[in-house]
Formats: structure tokens, sequence, C-alpha cells
């Protein structure tokens, strides 16, 4: 394993913080807990840390919901985080997971349709998805999470989807804080 | 004769509020940030501790918050919670809300005035210098 070139690539990209593996619910509450303390010593402004949390967790339980409605196992059900530095007091929150490739198709599609609404779009949209009744589960599928990262992104989400065997794709998302 | 539901006593957690309720004193406090996955696993026994305050008692509700990130699952739960004290509002009950938060971080200030603009009843938002 060449480290040296893994964390020299970390460097150049200004990462802060990344996993790549299984994520467990009290994994995703570890990560967290240790980007919140780095935040705090990088001396974050409150309201851009909490948005950069906020935006993690969204993330990471998204992919956490979509694995577990598609009964995917441990290997499947990975996920790759990483937060960044982008300077000037920017921040990249990125997750990227396995998807079946027409759900990836449905959520690029979507990312994309949220990049033409402003913020006051954006808001109203929020507003109206979350009285949307719940389904069993409780939860809402990925609509109520990217827009709550879209609101708080400064410019708009980025997805992309990288196609590979078993009709299976890469999902990933950034969000630039 | 009105049966009198028990009283939530919930430790909070990383990822849960602290939930603590007064039935006699008419009073629910939550605390802290709140991200569980699923959070309606959380938040139906407050809804439903709400709701039978709300039925079985004509005395006044207060909520008293100090709540800093919610997800949007629990986002979604606290609407909820607020949608049955306005509905009770509207019936001429005496219900508010007061969120306290640390004047430091305005998200939460934000989050809650998000809250507030769908609510008729008082519903204050506070500054805290330092932690609230």
């Amino acid at each position: 394993m060449d480290l040296l070139s893994m964390r020299e690539s970390y460097q150049h990209d200004r990462i802060m913080l990344c996993f790549n593996g299984p994520i467990s619910r009290s994994l995703i509450e570890e990560i967290g807990k240790a980007l919140r303390n780095y935040l705090d010593t990088q001396k974050a402004a409150p309201s851009a840390a909490m948005d950069v949390f906020a935006v993690y967790i969204e993330m990471t339980q998204n992919i956490r919901h979509y694995a577990r409605s598609q009964g995917y196992d441990e290997e499947l059900a990975a996920a790759t985080v990483a937060v960044a530095h982008s300077g000037q007091g920017h921040y990249q929150v990125s997750a990227g997971n396995l998807v079946e490739r027409a759900d990836g198709e449905r959520l690029v599609a979507t990312v994309e349709a949220l990049a033409l609404l402003d913020k006051q779009a954006l808001k109203q949209a929020y507003k109206q998805q979350l009285r949307r009744p719940r389904d069993a589960e409780g939860h809402e599928g990925a609509g109520l999470g990217l827009l709550d990262m879209a609101r708080k992104s400064s410019s708009p989400l980025q997805a992309e989807l990288q196609p590979l065997p078993n009709q299976r794709s890469f999902f990933s998302l950034t969000a630039t804080i | 004769m009105t049966t009198m539901i028990s009283d939530l006593d919930i430790p909070g957690s990383q990822s849960t509020p602290t939930i603590h309720s007064d039935w006699q004193g008419g009073r629910l406090t939550m605390r802290g940030d709140s991200y569980p996955e699923n959070s309606y696993e959380l938040f139906d026994q407050v809804i439903h501790w709400v709701r039978h305050f709300l039925t079985d008692e004509q005395r006044p509700l207060h909520l008293e918050l100090a709540l800093v990130y919610l997800n949007t699952s629990s986002v979604k739960a606290m609407m909820d919670i607020f949608d049955l004290l306005e509905e009770a509002y509207e019936t001429g009950r005496a219900v508010s809300v007061t969120w306290h938060y640390d004047a430091r971080n305005e998200r939460i200030a934000e989050l809650a005035d998000e809250f507030r603009e769908d609510c008729s009843y008082p519903f204050a938002i506070t500054p805290v210098r330092g932690e609230p």
C-alpha cells in the first residue's frame, strides 16, 4: 500500500478527513464528532461548522437509508466520504456510494433540477417536501436531505454517476459550504 | 375523570436530545442535538405525550427548547409537534414556545424562525451568551 501517495493526494486536495468502508450508525456519529472537533480547532465560524456537519449527516444518513432499502450487504453499502477545506472559509463535503443505475440517474436529474432554483425557491420546495406524509419507515427518501444540503451550500450541488458492471453505478455528491 | 399518562424523562446522547415532560406543570423541555437516523423512534412518544396533554387537560402548555442541530428527519418530527400546538391554539388553548440558542450561532435562530413562520401562538427565540 502506498500510504505516501495517499497522503500526498489528500494534502493536495486539502482533505481534512476522509473515510472509506461500511458505515454504521455509531461510525457516522464518531466521524461527525471528529469533524466537529477539527472544525473547532480550525476556528471555523459556528454557523459554517454547523452547515458542514449538517451536510455530512444528511449525506451519510441518506447512504445508510438507501443501502437498507435495497437490502445491500456490508460491502455494497460501503461509503466513501471526504471533507476538504477549499480556502477562503469554504468547505467541500463529498460522499459516494453504489446505487442501482436507474436510481442514480434519477438522483442526478434531481440534483440538476435543484441547481436551477434560487434560495427562495429552494426554501419553498423544502417546506413543501417537509409537509408530505412520511413513509412507513418514517423517512423521506433523499429528497428532503438534498433540498436541505442545497440550501446550506454556497454553490449548486454537484452530482456524478460513474457506470460499473452489474447495472450498478457509483454515485457521488459534492456540496460546497 | 382524566387519565394522566406518564411523564417523559429521556436522557440525551450524542445524537439525541434530553427530553423532560412535566404534566402537572404543563411543560415540555428538550435540549441538545437531534440527528437519529429514524427520528420517529424517539419523537413518537413526545408527539403522543403532547397530543394527550392537549386532549385531556385544559391548562396551558409551554415548550422550553434549547435544541441545537436537527437533521431533516428531526425537523419533520418537530414540525408535527408545532402543528399540534397550532391546532390547539386555534381552538382557544394557551400554548407557547421559548427556544434558547447560543448567540454565536445564528443558524439555530434561523431554524427556529422557520418553524415560527407557520405558527401563530407566542414563540420566543432567545439568544443566550455562552452555552445555552
